[in-house]
C-alpha cells in the first residue's frame, strides 16, 4: 500500500498542482469556469495529448523523437491528398497510419540497429519528414476536404467533443500496455539498463523499433484530428509544437534518462498546461509572459523535488556517518 | 519501506514549495504585464462599450508591433476597448488558441493577422457565428472565414514596387535572388512568382535576370543573412537580393556588409525603416520599400469597428471612411486594398519614425 502511494505520489502532486491552477486561472478570468468553453479549449491539446502519448514510451526506453510534428505534417497531407481524391476513410486512415508507422520505424532501426543516436537521428528526420511532407502537399496544402474526414472534428456526444474522450481512450489503452503486457515491462526494462536487459533475453532492438513505429503511428492520428479541426492541411503543420510535447512528457515525471514514469501522468500534465494556458490567453496575457509561466513552471516542478532529493542525501550522509565507520572498523577487525 | 515513505512526502512538500513559486511568478508576470492593456479590467468595462480585439501572426515583432499603434490610436479616438492579443510562438496552432478563447470574452470584432489562413478559418467561423465581426489585415484567411480583408499592397502592385526598388539600387540591372519567408506563406509565394513574370515579360524590367529556386528563411534573421551570404558565393554575378520579408530584406543587406561587399550587391524589398536607415545613409543600400503599418492597423480597426456598430455590413462597393487615413472602398470578395506603398531613400527615410 505504502509502495503504490509512493510510486504514484506524481500524479498525486500534478492533481493538486492542475486545482490550484484552475483556481489560479479562474480569478484570471471570469471566461475560465465556462464547462462549453473549457471543452472547446480542451479540444485544443487533443494533438498534443496524441503525440505526447506517442512520445511516452519512447523516454521509457531512454530515447527521444523529436521528429514527431514532422511524421504528423506528413500523416495531415496524406489523409488530407486521400480525402479530396475520394478515396474513403476506412482506406484512407490506415494507409496513413501505416506509412507514418513507417517513418517512426525507420527512426527506431537507425537507434536500435545502427545504434546511432536518438537526438541525432530524430533531428535528421526531422527536416526530412517535413520535406517530404511539403513535397506531398505542395506550396498551397490542401483544403476542400470532403465532410466523412472531418466528423472526429467537430462530433460532439452532449456537449463532449469526441475526439476528447478519444484522448481519454487512448490514455486508458496506453497505460494497460505499459502496466500489463510484456512491451511495457521491456520498455521500462530497457530504459533502466538496456544493457542488463538484453542479456537477460529482452529483444531490445525490436522492442525500440515497436515503441518507434508506435510514436509514428500516434503522429499520423494526430493528423487525421488536425485535418478534422482544421479543415486543411500543410506542409507546415504541426511546426514548433514538438517543445510543447516534450515539456508535458517531462511534466509527467517520465526520466529523460528512461525507466520511470507513468501514462496516466502524461494526460494529467497536458491537463495542467492546458489549464494554464488556457486561462491565460482567457486574460489576454502577453504571449512572452505566457511562456516564462510555463517555463517556471517546467524547472520548479522538476527541480525543487530534485533539490529536496539532494538535501535529503545531505542530511543522511551526515547521520549515517557513524554507522559506517562502525562497518569500517569491524571491516579492519576482521582483516586483523 | 519506512523511509521511502518519509521521501514521498518530502517530495510532496517540495512540489507544494514550487507550485507556490510557480503561481507566484505567474501572478507577478500578470499584475506586471496587466497596465499594457488598454483597460485592465476588461470584465467591467460598460456593457455598451465596442470591443475589439487585434490578433496579429504573433507578438514581438517589430512590424505587428507599429500596427498595433494604429490600433491603439483608433480605439482612443473612437472610444471603445481595444486589446492586443496573441503568443510569441509563431506557428498555427497557437494562433489557433488564441483566437478559440478570445471568444468566450465576447469581443465585438477581431482584428487578424493568419498565419495559415485555411487553419485558422474553422475558429474565425466559430467566432462570426457568435455574432463576432472579423477583418483580416496583413495576411488573409480563407474567404468565407472573415467579413473583410484590408490588403496592404495588391500582390501585383507589391511586385513591381519590389523590382523598382531593385533598378534603383543596381540601375543597370543584372542578376536577382529572391528570400521568402516559407512556401506556405501565401503573400510571398505570389510576390515571387509575379517578379519572375514581370521580368520575363516587361521591357521596363528587361535587364534584370533572376536565379529561379527561392531561399526560405522563415522570418528569421540569423537564417536570412546565412542563405544571403550563401546564394553570393554561389553566384558570383549576383547583383540584388530582394525578399518580401521585413526580417529578411535588412538581414541580408547586414550579411553583404559584413563580407565588405557593399556596392557590389544589394538588398531590397520590403522592410520597416529603422531598420535600414543606416544602409541607406551609408549608401550600402540605394532604396527599401514598406507602407505604414500603424495606418495599416489604424484602417483595419476603423473597419473592424465600423463593422461592429453596423456602420457597414462589408457589401461590395461600400466605403470605409477612416478620417485623416483616408476613404477605401470594399471590392469583390470583402477586399479592401490599401495600396500605399512607401519607397524609402537617403533622402526621406529621416521622415519616418518606425
Amino acid at each position: 500500500m505504502k509502495l503504490t502511494l509512493r510510486s504514484w505520489r506524481w500524479e498525486l502532486i500534478l492533481v493538486v498542482l492542475i486545482i490550484f491552477a484552475a483556481i489560479w486561472s479562474s480569478t484570471l478570468s471570469p471566461y475560465f469556469l465556462d464547462p462549453v468553453n473549457l471543452l472547446n479549449s480542451s479540444q485544443f491539446f487533443v494533438i498534443f495529448s496524441l503525440m505526447a502519448f506517442g512520445l511516452f514510451p519512447i523516454v521509457v526506453q531512454g530515447e527521444i523523437d523529436i521528429s514527431l510534428a514532422s511524421t504528423l505534417a506528413v500523416g495531415s497531407v496524406m489523409i488530407g491528398k486521400l480525402a479530396v481524391s475520394g478515396i474513403p476513410m476506412v482506406v484512407g486512415l490506415p494507409l496513413t497510419l501505416l506509412v507514418c508507422a513507417a517513418l517512426g520505424a525507420i527512426n527506431g532501426i537507425l537507434v536500435a540497429v545502427a545504434g546511432l543516436p536518438s537526438l541525432v537521428v530524430t533531428l535528421g528526420t526531422l527536416g526530412a519528414y517535413r520535406g517530404i511532407a511539403f513535397i506531398i502537399a505542395g506550396d498551397i496544402g490542401v483544403t476542400g476536404i470532403p465532410e466523412e474526414y472531418l466528423t472526429l472534428g467537430s462530433a460532439r456526444v452532449g456537449i463532449v467533443p469526441v475526439s476528447v474522450i478519444l484522448v481519454v481512450v487512448v490514455a486508458g489503452l496506453l497505460t494497460v500496455l505499459m502496466a500489463f503486457t510484456r512491451f511495457g515491462r521491456y520498455s521500462y526494462s530497457i530504459g533502466s539498463n538496456h544493457r542488463a536487459s538484453r542479456m537477460a533475453g529482452v529483444p531490445v532492438a525490436a522492442t525500440r523499433i515497436g515503441a518507434y513505429a508506435l510514436g509514428g503511428a500516434s503522429a499520423g492520428f494526430a493528423g487525421l484530428i488536425w485535418v478534422a479541426q482544421y479543415q486543411s492541411a500543410r506542409g507546415d503543420n504541426a511546426d514548433g509544437t514538438i517543445l510543447f510535447v516534450v515539456t508535458a512528457v517531462v511534466l509527467a515525471g517520465v526520466s529523460i534518462k528512461g525507466g520511470t514514469g507513468h501514462a496516466p501522468a502524461v494526460l494529467l500534465a497536458i491537463v495542467l498546461l492546458g489549464t494554464l494556458q488556457t486561462g491565460m490567453k482567457l486574460a489576454n496575457v502577453p504571449g512572452t509572459s505566457q511562456t516564462l509561466v510555463i517555463g517556471s513552471l517546467l524547472i520548479i516542478s522538476i527541480g525543487v523535488p530534485r533539490l529536496v532529493e539532494i538535501a535529503r542525501d545531505k542530511i543522511a550522509a551526515l547521520k549515517p556517518a557513524q554507522e559506517t565507520t562502525t562497518i569500517k572498523h569491524v571491516e579492519v577487525e576482521t582483516r586483523v | 519501506m519506512f523511509s521511502h515513505n518519509r521521501n514521498g512526502r518530502r517530495l510532496l512538500g517540495g512540489a507544494a514549495a514550487a507550485l507556490a513559486a510557480a503561481l507566484l511568478i505567474a501572478g507577478c508576470a500578470s499584475t506586471a504585464t496587466t497596465p499594457t492593456a488598454t483597460t485592465p479590467d476588461e470584465g467591467v468595462a460598460p456593457a455598451d462599450m465596442i470591443k475589439i480585439f487585434m490578433a496579429p501572426k504573433f507578438t514581438g515583432l517589430a512590424y505587428f508591433e507599429v500596427a498595433k499603434v494604429g490600433g491603439v490610436e483608433a480605439g482612443e479616438e473612437l472610444g471603445f476597448d481595444f486589446q492586443y492579443i496573441g503568443s510569441d510562438q509563431p506557428d498555427a496552432t497557437t494562433q489557433i488558441s488564441t483566437l478559440t478563447n478570445a471568444i468566450p470574452q465576447k469581443p465585438d470584432a477581431l482584428v487578424v493577422s493568419a498565419i495559415d489562413g485555411d487553419a485558422i478559418a474553422p475558429a474565425l467561423k466559430l467566432a462570426r457565428e457568435a455574432g463576432i465581426k472579423v477583418v483580416t489585415y496583413d495576411a488573409d484567411s480563407a474567404v468565407d472565414a472573415r467579413d473583410l480583408f484590408i490588403n496592404q499592397l495588391s500582390y501585383e502592385f507589391a511586385a513591381s514596387i519590389m523590382l523598382d526598388a531593385a533598378l534603383l539600387n543596381s540601375p543597370d540591372g543584372g542578376l536577382v535572388g529572391f528570400i521568402s519567408a516559407s512556401p506556405t506563406a501565401p503573400n510571398h509565394t505570389a510576390h515571387v512568382k509575379i517578379m519572375k513574370e514581370l521580368i520575363d515579360s516587361d521591357s521596363k524590367y528587361s535587364s534584370l535576370s533572376y536565379i529561379d529556386t527561392v531561399q526560405f528563411a522563415g522570418d528569421d534573421a540569423q537564417k536570412s543573412q546565412d542563405l544571403a551570404l550563401a546564394m553570393i558565393q554561389a553566384n558570383p554575378d549576383l547583383k540584388v537580393i530582394i525578399s518580401s520579408s521585413a526580417v529578411s530584406a535588412p538581414s541580408a543587406q547586414q550579411a553583404i556588409v559584413n563580407a565588405g561587399l557593399s556596392g557590389k550587391v544589394f538588398a531590397t524589398g520590403f522592410a520597416l525603416p529603422s531598420s535600414v536607415k543606416d544602409f541607406l545613409k551609408n549608401g550600402d543600400s540605394v532604396a527599401f520599400a514598406l507602407w505604414d503599418p500603424a495606418e495599416l492597423g489604424y484602417v483595419a480597426t476603423v473597419a473592424a469597428y465600423q463593422l461592429a456598430t453596423g456602420m457597414i455590413t462589408a457589401e461590395e462597393g461600400q466605403v470605409i471612411d477612416a478620417g485623416k487615413a483616408g476613404k477605401y472602398t470594399v471590392g469583390k470578395d470583402g477586399e479592401v486594398l490599401y495600396d500605399k506603398p512607401l519607397m524609402f531613400t537617403a533622402d526621406n527615410i529621416d521622415n519616418y519614425d518606425f
